[in-house]
């Protein structure tokens, strides 16, 4: 249990893999964007990888504790401080009740995650704890964090239940931020890369894009070169609409490269699962924690993989996050 | 047109595009939902959920348990199965609801939008225009003359996008450019052949003229109809707007504020397409009511 003494900006409760199987009601699933820092984080309070915990964004909380416990805070550095001393990432922690943990501006990276042993015990809803801010669902009265919140957090079960102070994650095993602003970020092409010509297609791979400021957990949005069409996205029915982007509705992968006009959004964790542009490429799953972990004005660079680099790089990724890499 | 063989697209490597086709046709909806039923009887357990949509269907898969190749296989040998639309048969319930067309609220963001974004033709005089139509009035009652199929839920939780049933009733009407910055909770409007209903004040992009009064989305579950779900429709429901004036959407709004409004719902209903296919070959489409 603890409270909530300054949240940060949009602190939100997520869990992992967050609210599955309602897509075709237009729920996303929301849950962590960096889910590698997130997965590692309750590995280290000894929770399965999926309990609820927090992630802030750009500015950390400032929450104040009413039991005793173990935390772990991993991701970006929000230069975190219990009771005024550094505490230290990518490890547990103890916490004692009345002791106050305060963290500020990220300095490297965008997300941090912090993990409760036993893990945050608010009501599912939908089969998830994950808040979904824009419908005002799940979480903590379905929205962010709010002053004055006390977060209830379960008694962990048995000894590695409640948490163990000291425990690292490997150095090799964390995921490594970008010193230079710039990314390199997978795309599979498809399903409708068919509507970009061959030098559109080029220039995307080709091109530095930059984040927009006007991105949030439902977009991400880029600024880069135009793009050009196949004849496809000129000669079709006009139920699909006027522009090149238009498409008949159709439903949204998690991760596409959604063109809207001349504007790439990338559809992120709390994004439509439906509309009517095309989606020329998406970045899989193992891609993600970059998104998360990236801010307005970094660079872009995409790199073409297939459908079976995606995966594999997936089962790579879900092979990090495991105990083995605890010490 | 539809497609001989459905195109199977990747999305990243968790998701799957099916496309049908690349025409808006009931028939590949119908399709793409006999699919979807089709998978959850079959208890594929690679496939973690679906979303039919208009011409196609996303499917989020899990790659532990199968790849891209198989799941292309399983979803070609259950669309085989399937065999022609016509043999396809789903439940099926029916939505009335009290609808107030050219209404007050919608033309105030109408209204709105005109002051503040850029002047447009009032919504409904637009898509009347648009359609032939001689007037506002025979816009209500063409629009409200149909059943309409709600093809998918969508882009906002709980959002249906639906077609007219009746080929007397089908309208077109292009998406605001740009779009809209609101759009009252509630709100019927339509772009290119499909109608919504808005769940929730967002903004938005389609020709709007008429409100009703009664959730389509309620997080507090304060009626049964939400009980197993807070949305409440699920693909291949149908509804029937009733128009009412001012007056007695006030009197419904009202009931729907303490409680006792009672939702106006038929569920005993299975849609079968060859009935359907077999209605609208009688019909002489370019009537218009």
């Amino acid at each position: 249990m603890f409270d909530v003494i300054q949240p940060g900006l949009e602190t939100s409760i997520q869990d992992y893999p967050g609210r599955i199987g309602f897509w075709n009601q237009g729920f996303p699933p929301s849950g962590p964007m960096d889910s590698w820092s997130f997965r590692l984080a309750n590995l280290l309070v000894g929770n399965p990888v999926g309990a609820a915990g927090l992630e802030a964004q750009y500015m950390g909380p400032t929450l104040k504790f009413s039991r005793d416990g173990v935390i772990a805070i991993c991701g970006a550095d929000m230069q975190a401080k219990l009771d005024g001393q550094p505490a230290p990432l990518w490890e547990s922690i103890a916490v004692k009740s009345g002791q106050t943990l305060a963290m500020s501006a990220a300095k490297q990276g965008v997300r941090a995650y912090i993990a409760f042993a036993g893990g945050i015990d608010t009501p599912p809803w939908l089969g998830s704890r994950s808040t979904f801010h824009k419908a005002g669902v799940g979480g903590m009265e379905g929205h962010a964090l709010k002053p004055g919140q006390s977060i209830p957090v379960a008694a962990g079960q048995g000894a590695a239940g409640a948490g163990t102070a000291g425990r690292k994650v490997k150095p090799e095993a964390r995921p490594r931020f970008p010193s230079d602003k710039t990314w390199s970020i997978e795309v599979v092409a498809g399903p409708n890369d068919d509507w970009i010509d061959e030098a559109g297609q080029q220039r995307f791979l080709s091109s530095d894009w930059k984040l927009s400021a006007k991105s949030d957990r439902t977009g991400f949005r880029l600024d880069g070169p135009q793009w050009t069409f196949t004849e496809k996205a000129y000669k079709k029915a006009p139920e699909n609409g006027a522009e090149p982007s238009n498409i008949i509705d159709h439903g949204y992968p998690l991760g596409a490269i959604n063109l809207a006009g001349q504007t790439p959004i990338i559809l992120v964790n709390d994004g439509p699962s439906m509309g009517g542009f095309i989606n020329p490429y998406t970045v899989p799953s193992a891609a993600f924690w970059k998104l998360g972990q990236s801010k307005p004005g970094d660079i872009y660079r995409f790199k073409a993989i297939s459908v079976d680099e995606a995966q594999a790089q997936r089962l790579a990724l879900n092979a990090i996050c495991q105990n083995s890499n605890i010490v | 047109m539809i497609y001989e063989r459905p195109r199977y697209l990747p999305g990243g490597d968790r998701y799957m595009l099916i496309e049908f086709g690349n025409e808006m046709n009931l028939e590949l909806n119908f399709k793409a939902q006999g699919l979807a039923a089709a998978i959850q009887q079959s208890g594929n357990g690679g496939v973690i959920e679906t979303a039919p949509c208009f011409a196609s269907m996303l499917i989020h898969y899990d790659p532990d348990k199968i790849g891209f190749k198989d799941l292309t296989k399983e979803m070609q040998s259950l669309i085989d199965a399937l065999g022609p639309s016509d043999d396809i048969e789903l439940d099926s319930r029916l939505f009335y609801f009290p609808t107030c067309y050219l209404d007050p609220w919608t033309k105030a963001a109408v209204d709105d939008y005109c002051a503040k974004i850029t002047k447009k033709k009032w919504d409904p005089e637009y898509v009347a225009e648009l359609n032939g139509l001689a007037d506002v009035q025979q816009l209500v009652r063409v629009h409200s003359g149909t059943e309409y199929w709600v093809a998918a839920l969508g882009f906002w939780p709980g959002l249906p996008f639906m077609m007219a049933l009746d080929p007397r009733c089908v309208l077109t009407a292009p998406k605001y450019n740009p779009p809209r910055t609101w759009t009252p909770q509630g709100t019927v409007g339509m772009g290119g052949a499909s109608t919504a209903i808005y769940p929730v004040a967002t903004p938005g992009g389609y020709q709007i003229f008429a409100r009703i009064p009664v959730p389509i989305w309620d997080t507090e579950k304060r009626f049964p109809e939400f009980s197993q779900s807070i949305c409440l429709f699920r693909p291949g429901d149908r509804v029937k707007f009733v128009p009412v004036g001012v007056e007695e959407f006030e009197h419904v709004e009202a009931q729907v504020k303490d409680g006792s409004y009672v939702y106006n719902v038929v569920d005993y209903q299975r849609f079968s397409v060859r009935n359907y296919q077999k209605w609208v070959k009688s019909l002489n489409k370019s009537d218009r009511f």
